[in-house]
C-alpha cells in the first residue's frame, strides 16, 4: 500500500559516505556511520474485524566521532543535505567540550577482514509480495483457529496480529569498513483471554515467525495453541513456599539466559558489575552446558557477518562443559581491560542439546514446577542475586496438573546454574537465544 | 525565517536570537525551511520553520479521510535530547539526537489506521495519510475548513533557561561535581557512573474537527550509580531524579540528597539478606512505592483493556474495591514532575481522574477511542511515545491520597513482615490481574520494628486482591523524583508516582524458600 519513499540503496550508502567525508572535514580524526532504513507493516485483528493497521518506512543515521581524543555517538532522522551538515559539524564542536578518552577508538582495521561468504539467507526475496491483505488473512485464520478450540465458550477476547519488516543497513568507517546488510521477519502471534470462575481473565499468547513468509508454520495452530495455553490457565493458583524441581520450558528461558549475558559483559566486567569477573577457566556453571555465539547460523533472527563495530563475525565458545570460555568484550573496553574484543553484543547461541524432547523430561518428573513465562523481577550483575516472578504448572507423575500464578523463583546465578540438570532437544527458534527446555532441581520457589 | 509569520505570531518554543545564535544540537534543524510560502500558518507556531502550514494539514486531513473514515489526527513532533555520561572520573561521552516526522491517524468506529514519515513534504504527508485512510473503505469526507487554536492552555512546566541556551560547561561542572561529591562521601565506593540527558519535545496536534494545538514538552534526568568495596565483597545501587524542568532544577540541596541516598542505600546492603519466602505483610514506605498502585490497579483501569473486556477490572466500576479511605488518582497537573502534561498527545485537557474514591472503583483511563466508547468525556491520558506510534490511553501520574494513620503505628503493628523502600521495576499481567515489583532496599519488621536490612527481592500480588488487603494507610503522601518509564505494546511514556506509607496485611514475597518436611 505504501511506497518505499525516494531514497534508494545508493543514496542511504551515500548519505553514510557523506557522514564521514563531512566528520573528517569539520575536524573529526575519526568515524564511523551508519545508515539505515526500516518497513515496518502490522496489523491488529481483534474479534471479527480489523483492530489496527499500520505502515511506515522510517530512516535515519547514527554517526560516531572520535575528535581530539574526545568521543561522541550521535543520531538524526534529518537527512536533508545541508542539515546533515550543520548537524555533524555543531556535534564535533560539542564532542570538543568533554574529556579526552585514550581508550576511544575504532577497531582495528584487522578485525573487519575474515568475514564469512556464507549465504545466511536473511532476506525474503518475495518480501515486497506479502501485503497487508494477506497479513489480514493471516491473522483472521489464526483469530478463527482460537475461536474453534474446544472450551472456546470461556473465551472473552482474541487479536491477532501479523507484522513483516524490513531491515537494511549501511556501514561505514573512516579506517576502511564499509559494509551492508538487509533482512527480513514476518511473524503472526494470537493472544487469547478467557473468563475465570473467580472474575480473572487469565490470557495467554503464541507465536511464530520466519525470515521468510512461506517457512512461518501452520498460522491456525498458533491460534489453537494460543486459546489452549489461556483455558488451561484456569483456576490458577497461588502454590506452597518450597525447594523443588523446576522445568523451564523453552520459550520463556530465554529470559534466565538474559541475565548472565549481562553479567558477560566486558562493561560490566570493568566496571565491577559482573559476578562473572575474574572466573574465566573456571567452572561456573553445570558442566551440562555449552554454549557457543554463532552469527553464522542460515535464516536465524540473530545471524550476521559483522558486528555493529564492523568486526568480522565468527562464531565463538562462550561455556564449554560448564567452563566460561570467553566474554563479549567490545573495542572500547577491550582496550580499559586489556583484553582482545569478541564482540560486544550476542548473536545467536547454539546450545549443546540434550536428547529428550519437552514432553519426555516432563514424563520423567514425579513433582515439578512447569515455568510457562516469567513477570517482572531482575537480577543484580554484580552479585547475582536475581528474584522472578513465574507462571506455570504443577507436573505430578509426570503429566502437566494445576495451573499456578504468584509465585517467585529467587536464586543466586553462581548457585542456580549449577543446579541444572537436564536439557531439552528443542532450542526455541523465535529468539535469538535459542534456548531449549531446561531442568533444575532442587530450586526455591515462594507461593503462600 | 524572519519574514515567517508563524515564528512571531505565536510560539511555544521562542526563536530568539539567543537560540539561533547557540551550537546546541537542538538547534540544528532551524534551517531554511523546505517549504516555506506554500500558505498562511495560522495555528501553527513552532513547526511553521519546518515548512508546516494549516494549509499542509488540512490537505493531509483531506486525503485521511479520503476513504470515509470517521476522524484523523495529525502528529508532528520534533524531539532533541542530549546527553553526556560520566565514568571512570571523566564525563567521556556525549550522545545526540534528533527526530522529527509526523504521525498520521485516521479512525473509522474503533478501528485505527496509521502511517507515518520522516519526510516532512506534501509528498510525505500524504503517503501517511493514504496510508491510514485505508482503514475505512467508504466515500471521501470533508475535512475541517477551518482551525481553532486550543485556548488556556496550562503552564505546568515554565522553564527560565532553555536546554539549547545551556552551554556544555555548565552541565559538565554539574556531572563532575556530583562525581567529586559521591567519592568523597564514603571511601568504599568504587565505581561512579553519571547519565545526564535533557530533552525538548516539541508536538503539534491536528484533528478533523478542526482543533490544532502545540506544546514544548522539557525533561531532564540524572541518574546517579555506586559501586562499593568492602572486604572483598562488592554491592551497587543506582538512584535517578527525574523532572519536566531547566538546570535549575539541580539544585546543590537535591544533589547532595541524591549523593547521600544512593551511598546510604549501598552500604547498608553489605549488611542485607533476602528475606524469607512466602506470604507475609508489607509495609511500603512513602513515595516511590507508588510502583504498587501503577501495576496493582493503574494498568488495569486503561480504558483500552476494559473496552476489550480483557481487564480483570473490566465489571467493576462503581463497585467497592478497597477500605473506605483508599482514595487512589492519576493526574498530569503536578508542576514539574516527570509525568505532568499540559495537553495530552490527541489534543486534550489534561486533568485529574479519581480512579478509587473511598474504596469505590469511579473511572477508568481515557483516550478519545474508549471515551466514545463508553460515552464519557475523555481524561487526557491519550499517550503516545512519538510520532512512531498510535495513541493509547496510558497513565501520568498515579498516588494514592492520605490515609488516617501514623507511618509510626503502621510499622509498629507488624509483627513479622518486611518494609520496602526502593525499587527497580514492576510488571503486571492485565488479565489476571498478577503484579510484581522489584525491591532495591529494605527492611525486616519483626516485632513491630525495622531490624535487618534486605535486598534484591521480587514481591508477586494479585492486584483486587492487594487492592482489599491495603488495610493502614499513612497521612504522609509523597510524590516520587525517580525517572519512571512506563512500557506498553512496546512504547514508553515517563510517568509519576507516589505512595503514603501503606500497610499490606498479606502478599507473596519471592525471598529464599527453605525446604519444608
Amino acid at each position: 500500500m505504501t511506497t518505499m519513499g525516494k531514497t534508494n540503496e545508493q543514496d542511504m550508502l551515500a548519505i553514510a559516505q557523506s557522514a564521514i567525508t563531512v566528520a573528517k572535514s569539520a575536524g573529526a580524526k575519526d568515524a564511523s556511520a551508519r545508515a539505515y532504513r526500516v518497513r515496518d507493516v502490522s496489523l491488529d485483528y481483534r474479534d471479527g474485524k480489523v483492530e489496527k493497521i499500520s505502515e511506515s518506512t522510517t530512516r535515519g543515521l547514527n554517526v560516531q566521532l572520535y575528535v581530539d581524543g574526545r568521543f561522541s555517538s550521535v543520531s538524526t532522522s534529518d537527512l536533508r543535505p545541508e542539515a546533515l551538515k550543520t548537524f555533524i559539524t555543531d556535534s564535533i564542536a560539542v564532542s570538543r567540550a568533554i574529556a579526552p578518552d585514550p581508550f576511544r577508538a575504532l577497531p582495528d582495521a584487522e578485525l573487519y577482514k575474515g568475514q564469512s561468504s556464507a549465504n545466511l539467507q536473511l532476506e525474503d526475496p518475495k518480501y515486497f509480495g506479502v501485503t497487508a491483505d494477506e497479513g489480514r488473512k493471516a491473522a483472521k485464520a489464526a483469530h478463527d483457529a482460537a475461536r474453534g478450540v474446544k472450551g472456546s465458550d470461556a473465551i472473552l477476547s482474541v487479536t491477532s496480529s501479523f507484522s513483516s519488516n524490513l531491515v537494511e543497513n549501511w556501514m561505514v568507517t573512516s579506517n576502511g569498513f564499509s559494509g551492508a546488510n538487509r533482512g527480513t521477519s514476518f511473524f503472526v502471534s494470537a493472544q487469547v483471554s478467557a473468563k475465570d470462575g473467580d472474575g480473572r481473565r487469565p490470557e495467554e499468547f503464541d507465536y511464530a515467525g520466519s525470515r521468510f513468509w512461506g517457512s512461518v508454520p501452520d498460522i491456525s495452530s498458533i491460534g489453537a495453541s494460543a486459546a489452549q495455553r489461556t483455558l488451561r490457565r484456569l483456576g490458577a493458583k497461588k502454590g506452597q513456599t518450597e525447594a523443588m524441581t523446576v522445568i523451564v520450558d523453552n520459550r520463556a528461558a530465554g529470559r534466565l539466559l538474559g541475565m548472565l549475558g549481562v553479567a558477560l559483559q566486558a562493561s560490566s566486567l570493568q566496571q565491577k558489575r559482573s559476578f562473572l569477573e575474574g572466573k574465566l577457566g573456571q567452572q561456573v556453571v553445570s558442566p551440562l552446558i555449552s554454549i557457543t555465539d554463532d552469527p553464522l547460523v542460515p535464516t536465524a533472527f540473530g545471524s550476521r557477518k559483522f558486528d555493529n563495530e564492523g568486526i568480522a563475525a565468527k562464531p565463538r565458545a562462550v561455556f564449554a562443559d560448564g567452563v566460561l570460555k570467553s566474554y563479549y568484550v567490545d573495542t572500547y573496553y577491550g582496550r580499559k581491560l586489556k583484553m582482545e574484543p569478541t564482540s560486544g553484543s550476542i548473536s545467536n547461541l547454539s546450545w549443546k542439546l540434550g536428547a529428550k524432547s519437552q514432553k519426555e523430561l516432563l514424563a520423567g518428573a514425579k513433582d515439578a514446577l512447569l515455568i510457562t513465562s516469567f513477570i517482572g523481577g531482575n537480577s543484580n550483575s554484580g552479585t547475582g542475586d536475581f528474584s522472578v516472578g513465574v507462571v506455570g504448572f504443577r507436573v505430578r507423575n509426570g503429566e502437566i496438573a494445576e495451573p499456578l500464578s504468584e509465585m517467585n523463583l529467587s536464586g543466586n546465578h553462581l548457585e542456580f546454574w549449577k543446579k541444572l540438570a537436564a536439557l531439552g532437544n528443542d532450542p526455541f527458534p523465535y529468539s535469538a537465544m535459542r534456548s531449549p527446555t531446561l531442568v533444575f532441581e532442587n530450586v526455591s520457589v515462594a507461593g503462600t | 525565517m524572519a519574514e515567517n509569520p508563524g515564528l512571531t505570531r505565536r510560539t511555544v518554543i521562542g526563536a530568539g536570537a539567543a537560540a539561533l545564535a547557540s551550537v546546541a544540537v537542538s538547534d540544528l534543524l532551524n534551517v531554511s525551511s523546505l517549504l516555506a510560502g506554500t500558505g498562511p500558518t495560522n495555528g501553527v507556531g513552532y513547526f511553521a520553520r519546518f515548512g508546516v502550514t494549516e494549509q499542509l494539514i488540512r490537505s493531509t486531513l483531506s486525503s485521511a479521510l479520503s476513504k470515509g473514515g470517521d476522524y484523523a489526527d495529525v502528529f508532528f513532533q520534533h524531539r532533541v535530547s542530549n546527553n553526556l555520561s560520566l565514568e571512570d572520573g571523566i564525563v567521556n561521552r556525549a550522545t545526540a539526537n534528533v527526530a522529527l516526522g509526523v504521525g498520521v491517524r485516521v479512525l473509522k468506529g474503533d478501528q485505527t489506521g496509521y502511517g507515518f514519515t520522516e519526510d516532512i513534504t506534501p509528498d510525505g504527508l500524504k503517503r501517511a495519510a493514504l496510508t491510514a485512510a485505508a482503514i475505512a473503505q467508504g466515500p471521501s469526507r470533508e475535512g475541517p475548513a477551518r482551525f481553532k487554536v486550543m485556548e488556556a492552555k496550562p503552564n505546568r512546566y515554565p522553564v527560565k533557561v532553555r536546554w539549547e541556551d545551556i552551554r556544555p560547561q555548565q552541565k559538565l561542572s554539574v556531572l563532575n561535581g556530583l562525581n567529586e561529591k559521591t567519592f568523597k562521601a564514603d571511601p568504599r565506593v568504587k565505581k561512579v557512573n553519571l547519565g545526564f540527558t535533557d530533552q525538548g519535545s516539541v508536538m503539534l496536534v491536528a484533528d478533523s474537527t478542526g482543533r490544532i494545538v502545540e506544546d514544548a514538552q522539557p525533561m531532564t534526568t540524572m541518574y546517579l550509580s555506586v559501586v562499593a568495596e568492602q572486604e572483598g565483597r562488592r554491592e551497587n545501587n543506582s538512584i535517578n531524579r527525574a523532572a519536566r524542568a531547566d538546570i535549575g532544577y539541580y539544585t546543590a540541596d537535591r544533589l547532595d540528597r541524591m549523593v547521600s541516598e544512593v551511598v546510604n542505600k549501598t552500604m547498608v546492603l553489605f549488611d542485607a539478606v533476602q528475606p524469607p519466602a512466602g506470604e507475609m505483610p508489607v509495609v511500603m514506605a512513602a513515595g516511590a512505592a507508588g510502583i504498587l498502585l501503577h501495576e496493582a490497579i493503574g494498568h488495569g483501569m486503561e480504558a483500552d483493556f476494559n473496552r476489550k473486556n480483557v481487564s480483570i477490572y473490566s465489571d467493576k466500576i462503581g463497585k467497592p474495591v478497597a477500605k473506605p479511605f483508599v482514595s487512589i488518582v492519576d493526574e498530569g497537573t503536578q508542576e514539574g514532575a516527570r509525568g505532568a502534561l499540559n495537553v495530552d498527545d490527541e489534543g486534550n485537557a489534561v486533568g485529574r481522574t479519581m480512579l478509587v474514591e473511598g474504596g469505590t472503583l469511579t473511572s477508568y483511563l481515557h483516550d478519545s477511542i474508549s471515551a466514545k466508547h463508553y460515552g464519557v468525556k475523555p481524561t487526557g491520558n491519550g499517550r503516545r511515545q512519538g510520532y512512531e506510534h498510535v495513541p493509547m490511553p496510558r497513565m501520568r501520574s498515579t498516588y494514592m491520597l492520605p490515609g488516617p494513620h501514623k507511618p509510626d503505628e503502621i510499622v509498629a503493628s507488624v509483627k513479622k513482615g518486611i518494609f520496602c523502600e526502593l525499587f527497580s521495576n514492576g510488571q503486571v499481567n492485565i488479565g489476571a490481574g498478577d503484579f510484581t515489583f522489584y525491591v532495591k532496599n529494605g527492611y525486616l519488621i519483626e516485632d513491630g520494628k525495622l531490624t535487618k536490612p534486605i535486598k534484591d527481592v521480587n514481591i508477586i500480588g494479585n492486584g483486587p486482591k492487594v487492592l482489599e488487603l491495603i488495610d493502614m494507610v499513612g497521612d504522609d503522601l509523597k510524590i516520587d523524583e525517580g525517572g519512571w518509564t512506563c512500557g506498553k505494546d512496546g512504547q514508553m511514556v515517563p510517568v509519576s508516582q507516589g505512595l503514603p506509607t501503606v500497610r499490606v496485611s498479606s502478599i507473596t514475597v519471592g525471598g529464599r524458600a527453605e525446604k519444608k518436611g
